[in-house]
């Protein structure tokens, strides 16, 4: 039954025609439907209905057109040939017709996989041509197959979309020809920036005599914001916003005002273009604009005095077969909106998509729930761990069957030879000397057990090295390092390493105190692409599906960046690990009295004020943060007021560039005030300040979120405490990404495997089993947990070896296991245990 | 060639969970080519599938063997008495192989080593791409020589799509558009006028619409 729509109508009339869109929701609640459509009543001609739109599952489209039609609002229904087959297509549009809706809008749709059900099956029986040759065919009596519709036949006023911005450009208007001929009456086309690509487009329609057969609308949409005006020039494939755009935008205060004078300017522009014959605005969530536009376009003088009369029996259906709940509920709903002026409404239901961003956001887990949710997590990472175990063992084997077992040995051989070379020009007064063990590698390592004291410091350092580094053939760490304690004088150390050492090594001479050389790595680097290739990638590589988070300590240039990764520490194969691994120097509030000699002397001549150690450290031995660590606050040791720490404090942020951690006695109750005063001179410098517990996190947080600071979040050596803490901070209001997690460390020989595994479990909780609320950075105070061992302070001796170098050795072990189990932020003390473990992470870093 | 891809270890070691002898049967043909199936992916996931039950504490014993092809019976015939040898056979032929194998010998518990993935060429070392979906009714006479229904991901017949951009495909960035392509291409051969007739509805029987596609050639039969 042919029965011309309004729009067309319209459009057959010569009026200037505005057409808007609505998204249906992703609920089943009609009713938001019909408030956008009396929104936009008596403002526009016709309103587009999407049919998932973006491929995301909404009320259909053709269920929303008819709600909007029982608003007095005339439908343009949109169909695409994503979701169903030629049989479902005919089906519906006989059912649309029938239903009263006689404006139809034929797309191909957009492809699943933008969408939130990227695993469908598309359709695409069709595409949008073929569609609109559906339909012609359907008007004229025919169905796709040729058969004859027998009784009425359906009728639509029939659009199609066209892109001018998508190349081929001088494809574009042949397309339109293409559509114009396969039955398109009407076009909507893409969204207008570009006003110069618009026009010429539609010149060259011209030329084709395409303008003088089909209507064309205008698509304009008001940005509603920089991101989304952005957003849409960056990611939206056929969409071009020109750089005038955004920079109207980025000037603008306001910019939702903004946006709706750009669509205003731009209406005003298509609308000189020859063939222009109206609008169609897609206020995308942003409805209640659409009215404002058309005001102020001047294009609310069309006589908008239509009235539908739909023909459908929806409300004659509610009544008869539904009868009272129904009834009821409309109803209310009617009492609703009559106490209420539009605008109220327009916010409410606003306000109502919202929230649910809200939700997700602050989500509330009872806390029984979290207890099964974390044993089940707890289980889930036993299984992962023995996965990863059994992996790792069988790709050892892997590596040994294919790369071929001679390739380890040579290189690691290398070693006790050099050492061999090296002693002899040694000079005699040198301790080390009797300690040196001259034997051949394999021997050597067959007695490693026996021989852990006597072949000192390398033993661990080869250890880990050969346990969890990939690239163990051929980079062998070599740690020279000749005890002379105290001698101030200037001895060219590299005279002695000379005749081995070819990698590049760090000098020492700008540090007269430091006899201690640490030296670079020997041979030639394979990257990890180059020694795996022979194996397949998937054996090896198990890509983490969550993502650590960004914590920023400090401002400007010199801000420290932890955590942003997408895979574990060193794993560089498997994903991003944007930041690295970092490290803080730690300095006192007070002198230190525990501090080993061996450590004490690099530092003791700048004991007395805090601020000149800290110079130190960054001038000197090239901190990139410094730790104040407030031990003098401590209630059991001198319990110094915190105006004490708030004036070290200052003293330290004014005398040094670098970013601060402000790491308080651990005393939760003096803490709290401790931190509070420090927080005053530090915060605005985004200083990192902890360790905020359980008892104290509260006020802690609280003072974080006025400074907008990040905090180490510090709890017992546990998982579950851990998460748990985190999400206290996180119902406080702080973000995770003001996070840093304390696991509270244990040193080397002093429960680092303890450490270590729940570090990994916690890690591997975040990357692979998505647990959001551990997905923060992990901060590691190494330097307290070793200086205050008993191993550091016994003197030299032929038993333990030479006391520096142990110590050294103890701090840059303990670190690079627990950069290993996931550390992002390491604290430490002694200035060549941080070389050693920077060499050791850049090297491990390497691809 | 029909490309292929190893399954997952872990699916291919819980197929073979209850077994303690079982064959890795690689194939020749165009698993071999494609780096899935072939004499030394059979000798990796041998191994591997060793390993992994060795880890479990229930060692597996894993024959290796490759067939020229697994698509012909003739060349299976060597399975008659496999039975008595394995329990169950890991085939890392392509589909065709596997459902052969299971067609011919009831008896033998196959499991898949590979998953069938599509027609594709072998662009270089390492990376192959679609060209071909199989679809039983060739046009590429019409598109310049590339298949829209293969290569886009719409399958359009009338395209470019509106998500064209700068010849890429919006849904695979990394993809050309191919529709650009055979746009561009027909328009220097001076050929375009062709893709302004409106390409009606395919016929997607010959692509399988229709039931199992089969093909007899009498004369071959015949003799």
């Amino acid at each position: 039954m042919e029965v011309k729509s309004y729009l067309q109508q319209g459009l057959e009339n010569g009026r200037f025609i505005v057409t808007a869109e609505i998204g249906p929701p992703k609920s089943a609640d009609g009713e938001l439907i019909k408030k956008k459509a009396r929104l936009l009543k008596g403002y526009v001609d016709a309103v587009n209905i999407t049919d998932c739109q973006t491929a995301i599952v909404r009320l259909s489209s053709l269920a929303s057109a008819v709600l909007v039609m029982s608003e007095g609002l005339e439908p343009v229904l949109q169909m695409t040939c994503r979701d169903r087959n030629r049989i479902g297509i005919q089906a519906d549009l006989l059912g649309a017709s029938a239903l009263g809706i006689r404006n139809l809008l034929c797309l191909t749709g957009d492809h699943p996989k933008f969408g939130n059900h990227p695993q469908a099956k598309p359709v695409f029986d069709l595409d949008s041509i073929q569609l609109l040759n559906l339909v012609k065919g359907l008007k004229s009596g025919r169905f796709d197959n040729g058969e004859a519709i027998k009784g009425a036949l359906p009728y639509f006023f029939v659009g199609a979309a066209e892109n001018p911005f998508a190349e081929p450009y001088d494809f574009r208007p042949y397309r339109l020809a293409k559509k114009i001929k396969a039955g398109a009456q009407f076009i909507q086309t893409q969204i207008i920036y570009n006003v110069d690509r618009f026009r010429s487009f539609m010149e060259r329609c011209r030329e084709l005599g395409l303008l003088d057969q089909v209507y064309i609308l205008a698509g304009i949409t008001p940005p509603k914001s920089l991101a989304m005006a952005k957003y849409m020039k960056d990611n939206v494939p056929g969409l071009e916003v020109p750089d005038e755009i955004i920079k109207r935008l980025s000037s603008a205060k306001d910019k939702k005002e903004e946006g709706i004078q750009i669509a205003v300017d731009i209406i005003q522009q298509v609308r000189e273009i020859p063939g222009v014959k109206g609008v169609h605005i897609m206020a995308i969530e942003w409805e209640e604009a659409v009215p404002e536009i058309v005001k102020r376009a001047g294009l609310d003088t069309a006589p908008s005095s239509f009235e539908v009369t739909p023909p459908f029996v929806v409300e004659k259906v509610v009544e008869k077969i539904v009868e009272k709940p129904v009834e009821v509920v409309v109803e209310k709903v009617v009492e609703k909106i009559v106490e209420k002026p539009v605008e109220v409404i327009v916010e409410k239901f606003l306000e109502k998509e919202i929230p649910w961003e809200e939700e997700m956001a602050g989500e509330r887990i009872p806390l029984g729930t979290l207890i099964e949710v974390l044993s089940d997590l707890k289980a889930s990472l036993k299984n992962i761990k023995s996965g990863m175990e059994s992996l790792e063992e069988g790709l050892a084997k892997l590596e040994e069957e294919f790369l071929g077992r001679r390739e380890h040995r040579p290189v690691v051989r290398e070693v006790p030879k050099k050492r061999e070379e090296i002693t002899p020009p040694k000079e005699p007064s040198l301790r080390e000397a009797p300690t040196v063990e001259v034997k051949p590698f394999e021997e050597e390592r067959r007695e490693v057990s026996e021989e852990v004291v006597s072949i000192k410091e390398e033993t661990p350092l080869e250890r880990p090295e050969e346990k969890k580094l990939e690239v163990k053939e051929e980079i062998k760490p070599e740690v020279k390092e000749e005890a002379k304690p105290e001698l101030k004088e200037e001895v060219k150390v590299e005279e002695v390493s000379k005749p081995l050492i070819e990698a590049p090594k760090i000098e020492e001479v700008s540090r007269p105190v430091s006899e201690l050389l640490i030296a670079g790595f020997k041979g030639d680097y394979r990257p990890l692409s180059e020694r795996a290739k022979k194996i397949p990638q998937d054996l090896y590589i198990d890509k983490a599906t969550g993502l650590i988070k960004e914590v920023i300590i400090g401002k400007g240039d010199r801000a420290l960046k932890c955590g942003n990764a997408s895979a574990i520490n060193f794993h560089h194969f498997e994903g991003e690990i944007r930041n690295g691994i970092k490290i803080a120097m730690e300095i006192l509030d007070i002198k230190p009295d525990d501090w080993p000699e061996s450590l004490s002397k690099y530092f003791v001549e700048v004991y007395h004020d805090p601020a000149l150690w800290a110079k130190k450290c960054v001038e000197v031995y090239g901190a990139e943060a410094i730790c104040l660590y407030l031990a003098g606050t401590d209630p059991n040791s001198l319990d110094l007021p915190a105006d004490h720490a708030k004036k070290v404090a200052e003293k330290v942020a004014s005398a040094v560039d670098v970013p601060l951690i402000i790491w308080g006695s651990g005393n939760a109750e003096k803490d709290t005030e401790v931190l509070r005063e420090v927080a005053d001179v530090v915060g605005p410098k985004g200083a990192l300040i902890g360790p905020v517990v359980e008892a104290n996190h509260r006020t802690l947080s609280a003072v974080a979120m006025g400074y907008n600071i990040p905090v180490i979040a510090s709890s017992p050596i546990d998982v579950n405490l851990a998460k748990q803490l985190n999400i206290l901070l996180e119902n406080m209001g702080l973000g995770l990404d003001k996070i840093i997690m304390d696991p509270s460390v244990g040193a080397l020989g002093y429960g680092i495997e303890y450490t270590y595994s729940v570090m990994e479990r916690i890690r591997l909780a975040a990357l692979y089993a998505q647990d959001a609320k551990l997905q923060v950075p992990f901060i590691c105070s190494i330097g307290k947990e070793v200086w205050k061992t008993k191993e550091v302070s016994l003197p030299s001796d032929d038993y333990m070896g030479e006391a520096e170098a142990r110590g050294i050795l103890m701090e840059a072990l303990t670190g690079v296991c627990l950069a290993l189990a996931g550390g992002d932020l390491l604290i430490m003390r002694h200035p060549k245990a941080v070389e050693l473990c920077k060499l050791l992470f850049n090297s491990l870093s390497m691809s | 060639m029909i490309i292929a891809e190893r399954r997952p270890l872990s699916e291919i070691l819980k197929n073979i969970e209850a077994y303690e002898r079982i064959m890795v049967l690689g194939c020749r043909g165009c698993v071999a080519i494609c780096s899935a199936g072939g004499d030394r992916e059979v000798a990796i996931l041998a191994e591997a599938l060793r390993l992994g039950r060795e880890k479990k504490g229930k060692p597996v014993q894993v024959l290796e063997e490759t067939f020229i092809r697994q698509c012909d019976p003739e060349y299976l015939e060597p399975l008659k008495d496999i039975k008595d040898k394995v329990e169950a056979v890991v085939s890392l032929a392509c589909g065709v192989g596997v459902n052969l194998i299971a067609d011919l010998y009831p008896d033998i518990r196959v499991y898949p080593g590979v998953d069938t993935t599509f027609y594709g060429a072998n662009l270089s070392l390492g990376e192959w791409v679609e060209k071909c979906r199989g679809c039983g009714d060739c046009i590429i006479d019409l598109t310049a020589g590339l298949c829209p229904i293969a290569r886009c991901a719409k399958n359009l017949l009338n395209g470019p799509c509106g998500g064209s951009q700068r010849g890429r495909c919006e849904v695979k960035a990394e993809m050309p558009c191919i529709w650009h392509e055979i746009v561009e291409r027909l328009t220097k051969r001076g050929e375009l006028e062709r893709l302004l007739e409106i390409w009606t509805a395919k016929d997607w029987r010959p692509a399988g619409g229709d039931g199992l596609r089969t093909r007899f050639r009498e004369d071959l039969l015949d003799s």
